[in-house]
């Protein structure tokens, strides 16, 4: 029972997933307009991409603790 | 059975992989096209290294009782061993072990190699220290403002600590950021380190008027996202650090006495790449949030 909750746990991973195939598609197409803006927009990116990578860690976490028994 | 027939592919998969080597080196000259004996060699390369992989992986699972698809076990906390008789966990024995390989470098360095430098005529390992510390010194610049010159030495440790305690994974040790107790004395460090600045800079009454910005309703929600702070930032690096443990784990288990070679290049990303990412994760996040106090 306990391993359909952490299966469960991880669809999280999904809205992880497209916010940060959103923020990376804006990343690229704003360094496409401007290149010479591409080393702050690398960085705003990465600080965004783990903001919303960390929703996906909690369930990975939360998985984690139900499996592990 | 199974075995022999796999000996004798290896062995015959070596030994044309480096008879061809050695041929297409002794008629470099008299081939007709450079780039098809390029070619050729390259394949016989190929195949000299499948077959020593495979020669090697074979005799592992001959002689020895590691089989694939082996059962992973691993645990939340790092089991403990019993010092003094005191119970102290693995992992903190390695980030000890860390810290005290940081802290003979450091004086190494202090005291027998910096007296060498030279202000005027910098060379050599001097520009690969100065690079360092001034790329730090950049980077902190931006956020931490008047702070940078004090905390721009704890960040660089910081991250020193996180890529080093990465590498220990490379020696079949459990890594002490792939703990929770570490990542999570990390963030309260960062905690402390944010009330600090932000009542350094403001005052005790600067500093809850800040939280009481746009209008006293939200004073509860921020005294939360400031409690959330640490135990964000330890989630974060101990989730993505036990995961790529994991995956490591997992490829080992599964390919069993195979596993010669193979977990070498995901090892370059899950313990070179990936740590180096989340240390820089972890002291951007860490001085974003100083900065938000001390603003």
């Amino acid at each position: 029972m306990s391993a359909i909750g952490a299966g469960l746990a991880m669809l999280t991973a999904l809205g992880a997933g497209f916010g940060m195939c959103m923020a990376t598609a804006k990343a690229v197409e704003s360094v496409a307009r401007q290149p010479e803006a591409s080393g702050k927009i690398n960085s705003i990116l990465l600080l965004g991409c783990a903001l919303a990578e960390s929703t996906a860690i909690y369930a990975f976490v939360v998985a984690l603790v139900l499996a592990v028994k | 059975m199974l075995h022999i027939i796999l000996l004798c592919v290896s062995a015959v998969c070596l030994a044309v992989g480096i008879i061809g080597i050695a041929f297409a080196k002794s008629s470099k000259t008299v081939g007709n096209d450079p780039k098809k004996a390029k070619k050729k060699k390259m394949l016989f390369t190929v195949l000299a290294v499948f077959g020593g992989w495979l020669l090697i992986g074979t005799l592992i699972t001959m002689f020895s009782s590691i089989k694939a698809g082996m059962k992973i076990e691993f645990a939340l906390f790092s089991e403990s061993i019993s010092l003094f008789g005191l119970p102290v966990a693995k992992t903190t024995l390695v980030s000890f072990v860390i810290t005290g390989i940081v802290l003979i470098l450091g004086i190494i360095f202090r005291l027998f190699i910096f007296p060498k430098f030279s202000l005027e005529s910098p060379k050599g390992f001097q520009n690969v220290m100065e690079l360092g510390v001034e790329a730090m010194e950049n980077f902190a610049k931006d956020s931490l403002l008047d702070y940078s010159g004090q905390l721009a030495p704890y960040m660089f440790t910081l991250a020193l600590f996180m890529i080093l305690s990465a590498f220990t994974e490379l020696f079949g040790l459990r890594a002490p950021t792939s703990d929770l107790t570490t990542t999570f004395a990390m963030g309260l460090i960062t905690f402390v380190l944010i009330n600090f600045y932000g009542i350094k800079k403001k005052g005790v009454g600067g500093r809850i008027k800040g939280m009481t910005k746009p209008t006293p309703l939200v004073f509860p929600m921020k005294i939360l996202s400031d409690i959330a702070v640490p135990v964000s930032l330890a989630c974060r690096l101990f989730g993505n650090m036990l995961g790529g443990m994991i995956v490591m784990d997992l490829l080992k288990s599964v390919l069993g006495g195979y596993a010669s070679g193979i977990p070498a290049v995901a090892g370059l990303y899950f313990n070179l790449f990936h740590p180096v990412i989340q240390a820089y994760i972890f002291i951007i996040l860490s001085m974003t949030f100083i900065n938000e106090a001390i603003e």
